[in-house]
């Protein structure tokens, strides 16, 4: 976001706001999931959005502003954790163990690949993820993803906190986080590759 | 030497920026010697640009009830 864009934004210009909750309020919803649930995440990110509103004004612009509206929304879910006396985010929070690595199968015995990625159709980078049929699977699939896999996955890469970061917010230590993050991007990675060689999730 | 699988598990280190000078080197070296791995660490680069822009923009159902609820908030406390 530029300085100008900033300024209008703390003045009180409203349509700009209203494009802001545009460009990140889904991304936003995503990231409340993992945390609450489906059921409440609207909630908590209808109220990170007004409080965000009340702080814009304080915002430096040093932080993306996806990363600074991450961290409202995260603060808003955990507390709405607390309220409801769910301070234990999951049970399976800690473990990293529930599902196989994704990629594993493609390797042979002695780690060389067996079956190699295929080249992937990159003409617009940022479009890649953003072909309808495509976005359907990678719903369904991070919908069926374990929770912490999910939290990381959308902490790190969606929201753009450093992953010092996501350990801290998590409670998680950094080995752990790392093979979760490795274990959510694998699925990320197979799907897309399986989609670009087939067409199909 | 490093195998295919290792690159693998240590290709978010290496996108994350953090790896030791060593692990850098050494996954230099294989893949200056692998199509395939050097393919597979160009997409998932791509891959992780892309994620930001997954969920794509919110309808204006979905802006206006959250303006509307924003403007609620600010008529009450008036």
């Amino acid at each position: 976001m530029d300085r100008e864009t900033l300024q209008r934004l703390q003045a009180g210009d409203q349509a700009l706001f209203a494009d802001l909750v545009r460009d990140h309020h889904r991304a936003l919803i995503a990231l409340a999931v993992p945390i609450v649930g489906h059921s409440e995440a609207e909630e908590v990110v209808q109220n990170a959005w007004l409080k965000a509103h009340r702080a814009i004004a304080r915002f430096e612009g040093r932080a993306h502003i996806r990363t600074w509206l991450g961290r409202i929304v995260i603060n808003e879910a955990k507390m709405q954790l607390r309220q409801r006396g769910r301070e234990q985010l999951f049970a399976d929070w800690q473990s990293a163990d529930e599902s196989g690595e994704a990629l594993a199968e493609r390797f042979s015995a002695n780690g060389h690949w067996q079956l190699p990625p295929t080249q992937w159709d990159m003409d617009t980078p940022e479009g890649l993820l953003m072909r309808d049929d495509l976005a359907n699977c990678l719903e369904e699939l991070l919908n069926a993803m374990p929770a912490n896999q999910r939290a990381v996955l959308e902490l790190r890469d969606t929201t753009g906190f450093s992953f010092e970061d996501v350990c801290n917010e998590l409670s998680l230590s950094a080995s752990n986080a790392r093979v979760i993050l490795h274990r959510a991007r694998s699925q990320l990675f197979k799907l897309v590759d399986h989609y670009e060689e087939t067409g199909e999730c | 030497m490093l195998t295919c699988r290792e690159i693998i598990d240590n290709a978010d280190h290496l996108l994350d920026g953090t790896t030791s000078r060593r692990q850098r080197l050494a996954v230099k070296a294989h893949l200056l010697m692998c199509r395939h791995c050097r393919r597979y660490v160009r997409q998932l680069r791509a891959l992780l640009r892309a994620v930001p822009f997954m969920y794509g923009k919110a309808s204006d159902a979905e802006v206006s009830r959250v303006m509307a609820h924003l403007h609620s908030h600010r008529t009450v406390k008036h």
